[in-house]
């Protein structure tokens, strides 16, 4: 590789790292990527597949194929199992010594070197180092990844798990004052896993405050809540039974008005981030300063010039969050270096709220000239943007870069092209002050909008009661809660659980008691009674933490949230978009592998509360993110391998009917044509091409039946396994395994590629047994192409004619290598 | 039953002073403290965090009437882990002091303080039969020591040391007093006891009342330093320990013009400076350790009885778990100074009875006469058939003069 200028140091290969690396593809730029570890991947590459049936959408798949992408990135220099010896800032940048002897000029340095793992040796009552059946999330996942979890519990039938929560958070003595911002997502997807690989565990679930947050989240909550046993108050204390290693933790009985033992055979303890060892020395030799926690996510954390702090280094964050901060601080690289070309294109955003007037602004502000459909009248926008007010979107054709949105605006027909949409509708906002018994009471953006000083003397506002709150009302009741106790009011916080989010969330809720708001906690809404009076309510509470007896309060002002549902439009919208609505019927499917904000369809982006639980930070990182990806729409062509054979092609418009990513247009002859810049060579239409038509330069029918044929005939074997694996999932699983000679692994551009012939043929020229391998339901990048393929191959297997046992479809991560060596020793 | 919420009850405006640990607003209502108490699982007890959300919300009738705050052990296990730094102790003394739990205090705690208060001796012994009590003392010991020299001294200005005795040296455990005795002589340094003041206790401490905690803590100060004594050396006494050695110049309000230390610290102080020396083998076994929890976790004392102990058998045995996490014996925070007592305590100290049996040994040391009582008591209950001592009594055994 040639060495180019200028080089930007990426101090960390996790996903953040990665994600950086991968932004700055296209420019003439070095980068160099220093890992401690032998590869790329980071914590999320250690982690396990949290898919049951189907994907659970935390990511960690994505380390598997980043990594590859990354290292086969053309302008990166990979420094693997090397350190930073000495960094020392320069008139040009900084000058970074490696462990390796080597030495880089950057022009700047993005720091990403991730966290560490609470060690909950530092909370000697959990006895965590005593006994091999309490363990971190950290080793749970490692349990689970390599297999290791069933035999470890074998011995139990039922085995009784118990998760504990904030360890290591939330914990002031412990200077850790914030909540790590995943632990409960991650555990109550464990929990899931736990309940679906050993479906007679018994799961006990205990928190503080379960933190409900995130894109389809309330659903899995429901679901989950039915299967395991979840627990307000967190055990502090771990006691092993020497003879029969049973674990013992006290609880708080309700029914019995005293404190219960509850034995259980493992324990998970769910431990907090803390940052990366050593993260504090390398930011100071460039001058930057932690805060007191030693992360960089508050303001009181000073970053030097030159430099950029993403991920996890910067504060506690999921997979899709920290991939989301590489990418934005990889476009902010660009931007300072004055590199890059912004794409002359156009924008539509479509929605008719604020967070739509943001986005649309934002957008415009970057030099894009801006289509608002739906746009408030007052949103104001630079020269070159249009608002469309009133205009009424009729159809939404073409694909990344040339889309033509047909509108009716007044009467008029009109078509605009343009070469991204970005969809930030408002969602629904169901008021539930007014109605019946709370006829009285008062919306919480009602009560924010009253001075402090006019606030009623005694207010109670009540979270949680219909539904999990959002966190954007939980932090508002908060702020606003605050705003009136300093104006002398007296105010309680009626709450099922208090959402700590954001990097300051503890500390916010910690003032907000000092500040003598009374926090009120219930555990369904069937403890609380609520009788409207002359003047204000009268409330009685079963209190969660005092079951003995009933409290009675008094309020005159009673202050609800707003409850945010999805909107009736969403789904005509989806369709418009060429999407489809997640289960909770929210904007954007939730396939980890276009979140946070892309969608399969390239050029289509979502932002704001319509597709995903986000608040004003949440918002201004989409839109960074969003900006990002327009900055480096214009890619230089790619070979997608896949073209129309016009002689052959019927026209019966299958392929652009079903083509996940509408990638096929139809061109002024009204032919199907395939956009190579939208096109994922998926391979989908390639399959389902009636005619025949549609032809893969690799990937053909007789190709890979050849290719099986071929590897069956060298091997002189006839007993030959053969494999059909994904190239994103099963295959890269498989990559770093040495396989029997009795199997042969094909890899295929999406498992959707798989076809009858293929199967057949490579049944009758000597495979024993088939196995379809891809990515589990939900995270196949062409959406739908992995159940496609579960559902060929389940009809092929019910052929006649075909024994039992010799087609089989098994879904496989890309981190779940060890799933795929028991699936080839099994067969 | 129904309650209000008072947000200016008069436990609430007692307590949420932060810098005193016991501002219950902080509570995150995480529970940890549920999991850590002593009265552990099944046999009712306190539950702690209760105590803390009925304070919190100034529901302190219904707090006084759970019967929790005499339940408790003030033994701060349950907030040894309190994510928020809360200390219990001051959350139940405060409960306790409320006007409208007086009817609660037990009636042995009661008359104990009025007679310490008045007589400077929790059990009532004049000045007259402390007097009496300690020169027949003084005499047996001579006897035993066959040296005329060796004494227990009382009243003598200018000595170095102080020795304020557990009240039950001067009753039914004098042994214990000789066996003292016998440490100051091999220090040969000059030490007395007072007239004046005649015990270590601070029952003040148990009813959470800081005025009469004062007075007593005055009633050992003054003649202290009219003594001008350098050391103040306390008999091995959890609660005593604590509030002397910790506690001592917040409730005088300044610093007091002696030093405050253990008699199993001062020993093993003149161990470690070799003039004294232990012969490990007059016990020539192993012998655990409780920890008491107003030495150990509530003043932060782990090692020095370790130490001593350790000088003066074949090995010191811990209990599972110790030192911060250590389990109460069960008769903390005034519980065993209730004669009514004797049932609670053996479920209260269950825990401890299960701790010591796994243990293996059959020796015992604390460093606690309150602790050393319950113990024993529990070795009898449980026919655990464990021979319970302090570590100064073992020091004072293994002695080699």
């Amino acid at each position: 590789m040639k060495e180019r200028s200028p080089s930007i140091l990426i101090l960390g290969g996790g996903v953040a790292g990665m994600a950086a690396a991968r932004s700055l593809k296209h420019q003439d730029l070095s980068v160099h990527l220093v890992e401690e570890q032998e590869q790329l991947g980071g914590k999320a590459a250690l982690w396990a597949c949290m898919a049951t049936n189907t994907c659970k959408n935390c990511g960690a798949c994505l380390s598997r194929e980043m990594a590859q992408e990354v290292a086969d990135q053309e302008n990166v220099s990979l420094h693997l199992k090397t350190k930073i010896d000495t960094l020392k800032k320069t008139d040009q940048g900084v000058e970074a010594l490696l462990t390796s002897g080597k030495t880089i000029l950057a022009a700047k340095v993005i720091l990403a070197t991730g966290f560490s793992p609470f060690n909950p040796a530092a909370l000697p009552s959990l006895h965590s180092e005593n006994s091999k059946n309490i363990i971190t999330t950290a080793q749970l996942n490692a349990l689970l990844k390599e297999g290791k979890l069933e035999p470890l519990l074998e011995k139990t039938p039922t085995p009784r798990i118990a998760f504990i929560q904030c360890v290591g958070s939330r914990n002031r003595e412990l200077g850790k004052d914030y909540c790590s911002q995943v632990c409960c997502k991650i555990s109550l997807r464990h929990a899931q896993k736990l309940v679906h690989v050993i479906p007679d565990a018994r799961v006990t679930l205990f928190y503080m405050d379960l933190q409900i947050i995130g894109k389809e989240i309330r659903q899995t909550f429901e679901q989950l809540s039915e299967k395991i046993n979840l627990v307000q108050g967190v055990p502090a204390e771990i006691l092993e039974d020497p003879d029969t290693q049973a674990l013992t933790l006290v609880t708080e009985d309700r029914t019995t008005q005293s404190r219960i033992a509850k034995l259980f055979d493992l324990v998970v303890l769910s431990v907090g981030m803390e940052p990366a060892l050593g993260l504090n020395e390398t930011a100071a030799l460039l001058e930057a300063i932690p805060n007191d926690w030693g992360f960089f996510n508050t303001r009181d954390a000073a970053i030097a010039d030159n430099l950029y702090i993403v991920g996890c280094a910067k504060g506690p964050k999921d997979i899709l969050a920290s991939i989301q901060e590489g990418k934005i601080a990889g476009a902010k690289v660009i931007e300072d270096l004055g590199l890059g070309k912004k794409p002359d294109i156009t924008v539509a955003v479509l929605g008719d709220g604020p967070q739509a007037a943001r986005v649309a602004r934002a957008v415009a502000d970057q030099g894009y000239p801006v289509y608002a459909f739906g746009a408030d009248p007052d949103t104001t926008l630079p020269r070159g943007s249009r608002s469309l007010t009133l205009a009424k979107i009729l159809a939404v054709d073409g694909t990344a870069g040339k889309f033509a949105i047909y509108y009716d605006d007044q009467g008029k027909k009109e078509t605009l092209s343009c070469g991204a949409i970005i969809a930030a509708p408002e969602p629904c906002t169901l008021p539930n002050a007014g109605k019946g018994d709370f006829q009285a009471a008062m919306d919480l953006n009602s009560f924010a909008k009253i001075p402090p000083k006019e606030v009623p003397e005694k207010s109670l506002i009540l979270l949680d009661y219909f539904g999990p709150q959002f966190k954007t009302a939980a932090r508002q009741a908060l702020t606003m809660a605050m705003a009136a106790r300093k104006a002398g009011k007296k105010i309680t916080l009626l709450m099922h659980k208090m959402l700590v989010h954001g990097a300051l969330g503890q500390r916010l809720y910690d003032q907000a008691r000092r500040s003598g708001i009374r926090f009120l906690r219930f555990n369904t809404p069937e403890d609380i009674e609520i009788t409207p009076q002359k003047k204000g309510f009268h409330i009685r509470l079963k209190e969660a933490t005092l079951p003995d007896f009933d409290l009675a309060l008094e309020c005159d002002c009673l202050v609800l949230p707003e409850s945010i549902r999805s909107c009736e439009g969403f789904e005509a919208i989806a369709k418009l978009l060429h999407s489809s609505l997640d289960r909770e019927g929210f904007l954007q499917p939730a396939n980890v592998r276009h979140r946070l904000t892309q969608s399969p369809r390239k050029g289509l982006f979502f932002a704001g509360t319509s597709h995903d639980e986000v608040d004003d930070h949440d918002l201004r990182k989409e839109i960074q993110d969003i900006i990002a990806s327009l900055h480096t729409q214009e890619l230089p062509p790619k070979k997608i391998g896949v073209t129309i054979d016009e002689k052959r092609c019927a026209k019966c418009l299958t392929c652009y009917r079903i083509c996940p990513h509408a990638a096929i247009i139809l061109n002024e002859k009204m032919r199907p044509q395939i956009m190579e810049e939208a096109c994922f060579s998926c391979h989908l239409c390639v399959s389902n091409c009636p005619a025949y038509a549609i032809e893969s330069d690799k990937f053909s029918n007789d190709q890979i039946v050849n290719r099986v044929v071929n590897q069956i005939e060298n091997r002189e074997k006839k007993d030959q396994v053969v494999i059909f694996a994904c190239e994103r999932s099963a295959a890269l699983a498989a990559d770093k395994m040495v396989l029997p000679e009795r199997t042969q692994l094909i890899s295929l551009p999406c498992a959707c590629r798989i076809s009858c012939d293929m199967i057949l043929k490579s049944l009758i020229n000597g495979a024993s047994k088939i196995i379809v391998s891809g990515c589990h339901e939900g995270n196949c990048r062409s959406m739908e192409g992995s159940t496609t393929a579960r559902l060929e191959v389940d009809a092929i297997a019910r052929m006649p004619g075909i024994p039992p046992g010799k087609i089989a479809w098994e879904p496989v991560a890309a981190n779940e290598p060890h799933k795929f060596e028991c699936l080839i020793s099994r067969a | 039953m129904v309650a209000t919420i008072n947000t200016h009850s008069n436990l609430s405006n007692l307590l949420n002073h932060l810098s005193q640990k016991d501002n219950i607003s902080e509570c995150l209502t995480c529970g940890a403290c549920n999991s850590r108490c002593t009265w552990f699982a099944g046999q009712g007890g306190p539950i702690p965090r209760q105590m803390v959300r009925m304070a919190a919300l100034g529901l302190d009738e219904k707090l006084v009437k759970s019967g929790m705050l005499w339940d408790c052990l003030i033994c701060n296990r349950c907030t040894q882990g309190c994510p928020m730094g809360i200390a219990m102790d001051v959350v139940v003394r405060r409960g306790r002091s409320l006007a409208i739990a007086a009817g609660k205090i037990p009636f042995d705690i009661e008359k104990g303080i009025k007679s310490r208060l008045e007589t400077g001796d929790v059990n009532g012994l004049t000045r007259e039969e402390f007097v009496e009590t300690v020169e027949w003392v003084s005499e047996e010991f001579a006897d035993e020591m066959e040296d005329p020299n060796a004494t227990i001294p009382h009243d003598i200005p200018g000595s170095k040391f102080l020795y304020l005795p557990n009240p039950r040296e001067l009753r039914i455990n004098l042994l214990h007093l000789t066996a003292m005795g016998k440490l100051f002589y091999a220090m040969e340094e000059t030490w007395t006891m007072s007239s004046f003041h005649t015990d270590v206790t601070n029952w003040g401490y148990f009813v959470g009342k800081d005025d009469i905690a004062q007075r007593i803590a005055r009633m050992v100060v003054a003649p202290a330093e009219k003594l001008g004594i350098e050391t103040l050396v306390l008999s091995e006494c959890g609660h005593g320990y604590h509030v002397l050695k910790f506690l001592l110049p917040e409730l005088i309000g300044r610093k007091p013009a002696f030093n405050v230390m253990s008699i199993p610290e001062l020993t093993l102080e003149y161990a470690k400076k070799g003039l004294l020396k232990f012969d490990p083998t007059i016990h020539p076994h192993k012998i655990a350790y409780h920890d008491p929890c107003n030495i150990a976790r509530k003043s932060g004392s782990y090692d020095a009885p370790r130490e001593l102990l350790a000088l003066c058998c074949d090995g010191v045995v811990e209990l599972t778990p110790n030192r911060a996490d250590g389990v109460c014996c069960g008769g903390g925070g005034g519980i065993l100074q209730d004669s009514t007592s004797t049932k609670k305590r053996m479920i209260t100290g269950r825990p401890k009875a299960d701790q010591m049996k796994a243990t293996g040994c059959d020796h015992l040391a604390t460093a606690c006469l309150s602790c050393h009582r319950q113990l024993d008591e529990l070795s009898t209950h449980f026919q655990l058939g464990i021979k319970v001592d302090t570590v100064a009594y073992l020091a004072s055994q293994s002695l080699v003069l």
